[in-house]
């Protein structure tokens, strides 16, 4: 049994799987329930003043008959007033004082108001902040939410007015509706954070409906954009979180999210520097119970690797991760087809003659039986053909021997000068 | 034709001017690919041309004279 | 046919009707959506290959994913003009899902059961699925309207031609509509195919048997081509003593009374003999246990390795309760005074050396004869050819199967073309509904080339 234990930038929990700051958040009855699930800690739904919501705030993305790979929103922060969170979050803490129970704050961007909100909610005992400079709708037309998280100014600033205030640890959670968010990483590291959280949603709009040409979801006829979130965003969020990671300058821990859906993700997530791990749309998609999984998953896979402890995860991959000039130019693989396992679908054929390089071969043996092969020579290791392959194991990428690396800021270097002779 | 037989030929040619003893002294690339120039020194001169220009289409080619020109550059170091 | 999706296996012997009514439900939107996203969309695909009619089934399969039901209604039917009877009497186990690429790593696609819900949203939705082409001033006149003479009649309409169907029967459909029996194929899905080809200009003149009610010569001298799709005729005569009694039925009369109500009360309870093991045999056997049979044997004179019956089809009557006889052979029947039968008297057989037919041949067993008590005694022993017709129409062929040269699909009569079961035999094809609908197909091409193609190329000259 290996230690799931977290302390993340001193926030402790007995593992690191959180409930990110979303509907399932909401009130002390689900957060309890949560935590009764296995869950390990929670981010409450954000607190600031009590908004007003819509009818009609959700949406999924569906394909190919599998439903939610992806998940819209245009829910706002808390409508319930502070007090009565204020009173759950202490009711929780009091039941589960071992699990991580972390406020989401926005409020405007004004010292006083972050003053203000603070000291009131670190007055029941959480365990730590996230200052929400994320949500994409709604609030961000209020200059709240991704619209103070979009200026790394704002972000600097608010950080260091809530660090002000506050005696527990402060997470600031980062909007992906930017070019670069290793620059509001910063400015939150500047402004005294103690550790990031990523991603928040990304703008959408779910989809249109071809029948009454209204958006999806719409409110009364008419839509506006959400945030986007689910399975469908994660290769986004883990390249936001590697990015962070590898950057010297953002050195406090990563809460990742972000689209996990399963220890897999997790794990993943965590190779790549995270160091706690939210989720919310697949527990809204299945329930709590799907943490049981991730719990087991996590554990049986640390076992597996001889790993004793979470920790022992937590950024191994980031230093894999670099920039495209150093990859090296020299390095080969081929695809090769597996003839036994084969079912002659012939969809990398085609995937290969359509839009690749064309060098995918169906030809027929002796014995008058079709199959596939590769001409390797033609063949730049794209992985196009073992992508579309649908049985595991048929077409395999095999590494060919292939000199001494060459990436391509050397070989730049290198062609200036042909002949240096100093 | 295979782009795999289109490098063959560009690395051939190469290959047979680095037999004859000329090597890459420059390289210019532009939207039509690379254009190498290949000397070789005047103590192996007989009496053909000393300097000679080759357009380089292919990918693998131009990542050929790459490796090539790395190598040559460790051997003079 | 997926016996495991059959929920109510259980017959009513008070609602004999509930016994007929389609055996494998449907596929629910949501089995449907979730089957299709399961198809790979191969390339190349085998399935296609594997069917006769060579319908694009990634692609109708793709249209049902992404719900374009009409175009994929329209795909299965282009290529197959009874494309809605084939998704249910087709042994796709044999051709389509045979060929599945998934049988190697998890389990193939129902394509037949995808093909009945494409074709079932065009059946809901009363499309009109194609159009005539421009008239061409030529006209076919076709003897059936089954699966061979509809397919013709179909892709001659939309060629341009004034097609005119002669149908002995009340209703066209053929096989679909009387031979198949309702559980597998209710009437109305080949009524449907029927009225998709008449909405195209063709004629149907039903009850009219070509040389009884029209004599062969007009047909003959009123088109400019004719094709004979006749099918086949009754089951032969068992050639025994007392076959003449009452209680001893044609199969195919047998089952052609089950199509349409009311449905016959006289067998509840009662102990049928079925004989034959063909698939015509079973559909006898499984209609008679939908009709309240108590008991229900096939006697059949070989074994079960020699049964033409599909694989499916045998376990679909084993289900039912069917009894199997190997190696019996009928050979007297045994009536009561009234004239009734009573009994059938057989004789135990012995697998003896392989015949012409490469299997092995039944010889009686001396001594063995036993008789069983029978209330119905059914014939299923193949069916006869329409030779009377074949000759008016002064046609070669050989015990009743027309010759045909299978690059023009024209008999010894140039201006005679022939497809579907009166071609079957002698290595002529396959006793298939959806090879019936291919020849037709081909049939209506080989005319267009021969009439219009052809005449082009030498006015062009």
């Amino acid at each position: 049994m290996a230690d799931l234990r977290v302390n993340f930038a001193g926030i402790k929990a007995p593992n690191p799987f959180w409930l990110a700051s979303a509907p399932p958040t909401n009130s002390g009855y689900q957060v309890q329930r949560a935590f009764e699930a296995g869950w390990g800690g929670a981010v409450w739904k954000t607190l600031g003043e009590p908004i007003l919501n819509v009818s009609s705030r959700f949406a999924g993305t569906h394909f190919n008959g599998q439903r939610v790979v992806g998940f819209n929103n245009i829910e706002l922060i808390t409508d319930r007033p502070l007090e009565v969170n204020l009173q759950e979050i202490y009711e929780t803490k009091k039941k589960f004082p071992n699990h991580a129970v972390i406020a989401s704050l926005m409020v405007e961007p004004k010292q006083e108001k972050w003053h203000e909100i603070v000291k009131k909610v670190q007055d029941v005992g959480v365990d730590g902040f996230e200052l929400n400079f994320g949500c994409p709708h709604g609030m961000a037309e209020r200059g709240m939410g991704s619209a103070s998280g979009q200026v790394p100014e704002l972000v600097e600033k608010q950080t260091y007015w809530a660090k002000e205030a506050a005696k527990v640890p402060v997470i600031v959670k980062l909007t992906p509706n930017i070019t670069d968010i290793t620059a509001t990483a910063y400015a939150a590291v500047q402004g005294g954070a103690d550790a990031v959280s990523m991603i928040n949603t990304i703008n959408s709009l779910a989809g249109v409906d071809i029948d009454t040409w209204k958006t999806i979801p719409n409110v009364a006829g008419k839509g506006a954009h959400g945030g986007y979130c689910g399975p469908a965003v994660k290769p986004i969020a883990l390249n936001m979180v590697a990015e962070c990671a590898r950057n010297p300058e953002i050195n406090v821990p990563i809460s990742g999210m972000g689209g996990v859906s399963t220890w897999k993700d997790a794990v993943e997530f965590m190779l790549m520097g995270a160091g706690s791990i939210q989720v919310c749309t697949a527990a809204m998609h299945h329930g709590f119970s799907i943490v049981e999984d991730m719990v087991d998953g996590l554990n049986n896979y640390l076992d597996d690797k001889g790993i004793e402890s979470v920790a022992g995860l937590i950024g191994q991959s980031v230093e894999k991760y670099s920039d495209w000039g150093h990859l090296d130019l020299n390095y080969k693989v081929v695809a090769r087809i597996n003839n036994d396992v084969c079912i002659n679908c012939n969809k990398c054929h085609i995937a290969c003659e359509d839009t690749s390089h064309q060098c995918i071969d169906m030809l027929t043996s002796e014995n008058g039986n079709a199959y596939l092969e590769v001409r390797e020579e033609d063949c730049v290791g794209c992985n196009l053909c073992s992508i579309v392959c649908p049985v595991d194991g048929a077409i395999s990428m095999v590494e060919i021997p292939n000199g001494e690396p060459m990436t391509w800021n050397q070989r730049q270097e290198a062609i200036k000068l042909p002949i240096c002779n100093s | 034709m295979s782009s795999y037989a289109e490098f063959l030929e560009e690395k051939k040619k190469i290959d047979e001017l680095y037999e004859k003893g000329y090597t890459i002294t420059a390289v210019r690339e532009d939207l039509s690919g690379a254009y190498l120039t290949f000397e070789r020194s005047k103590l192996d001169l007989n009496d053909i041309e000393e300097k000679i220009e080759l357009h380089i289409l292919t990918a693998d080619t131009r990542k050929y004279f790459s490796n090539l020109i790395i190598a040559q550059q460790k051997e003079l170091i | 046919m997926h016996l495991n999706r059959v929920k109510d296996k259980k017959i009513s012997l008070k609602d004999l009707r509930k016994n007929f009514s389609e055996f494998e439900p449907a596929l629910t939107p949501k089995e449907a959506v979730e089957e299709s996203n399961r198809c790979l969309y191969c390339y190349d695909a085998p399935c296609i290959k594997a069917c006769p009619t060579g319908i694009n089934i990634p692609s109708f399969i793709k249209k049902i994913a992404s719900g374009n039901l009409k175009g994929s209604a329209k795909v299965i039917m282009e290529a197959n003009p009874v494309g809605a009877s084939c998704a249910r009497v087709c042994p796709t186990e044999e051709l389509c899902e045979g060929a599945c690429v998934l049988n190697n790593a998890s389990l193939p696609i129902m394509i037949g059961n995808l093909q009945r819900h494409a074709t079932n949203w065009a059946i809901q939705n009363s499309e009109q699925l194609f159009q005539a082409g421009e008239a061409n001033g030529k006209s076919v006149g076709i003897i059936g309207g089954g699966p061979a003479g509809l397919s013709a009649a179909r892709e001659l309409a939309r060629l341009g031609y004034e097609v005119t169907i002669f149908e002995a029967k009340e209703k066209a459909g053929g096989l679909d509509t009387h031979g198949i029996v309702s559980f597998r194929l209710p009437q109305e899905i080949s009524l449907w195919e029927v009225e998709q080809v008449e909405k195209l200009g063709v004629k149907i003149h039903t009850n009219t048997k070509v040389g009884r009610d029209i004599p062969v010569e007009e047909v003959m001298n009123n088109f400019d081509a004719v094709v004979l799709a006749a099918g086949m005729s009754k089951v032969p005569m068992l050639g025994i003593e007392g076959e003449e009694a009452e209680g001893v039925f044609d199969a195919i009369d047998f089952v052609e009374n089950t199509k349409t109500p009311p449905l016959d009360q006289q067998f509840i309870g009662k102990k049928i003999v079925v004989i034959g093991a063909g698939n015509t045999a079973i559909d006898a056997a499984t209609c008679s246990v939908r009709l309240g049979a108590g008991d229900v044997k096939m006697i059949y004179r070989r074994t079960e390795s020699e049964m033409t019956a599909y694989e499916f089809e045998y376990e679909f009557a084993k289900q039912d309760g069917v009894e199997f006889r190997w190696l019996t052979q009928p050979i007297k029947i045994i009536k009561d005074k009234a004239g009734h039968v009573k009994a059938l008297e057989c004789v135990r057989m012995e697998l003896g050396e392989p015949d012409d037919s490469g299997r092995r041949r039944p010889t009686p067993v001396a001594g063995s004869e036993f008789s069983m008590e029978v209330d119905a005694v059914i014939k299923a022993i193949g069916q006869t050819r329409y030779v009377n017709l074949i000759e008016e129409l002064g046609l070669e062929h050989n015990r009743g199967v027309v010759k045909i040269d299978m690059n023009t699909h024209q008999t010894s009569n140039p201006k005679v073309y022939a497809a579907g079961d009166v071609i079957f035999g002698d290595g002529q094809g396959d006793a298939m509904v959806v090879t019936a609908a291919q020849q037709g197909k081909l049939t209506a091409y080989a005319i267009h080339k021969q009439l219009i193609t052809d005449e082009a190329t030498l006015e062009s000259v």
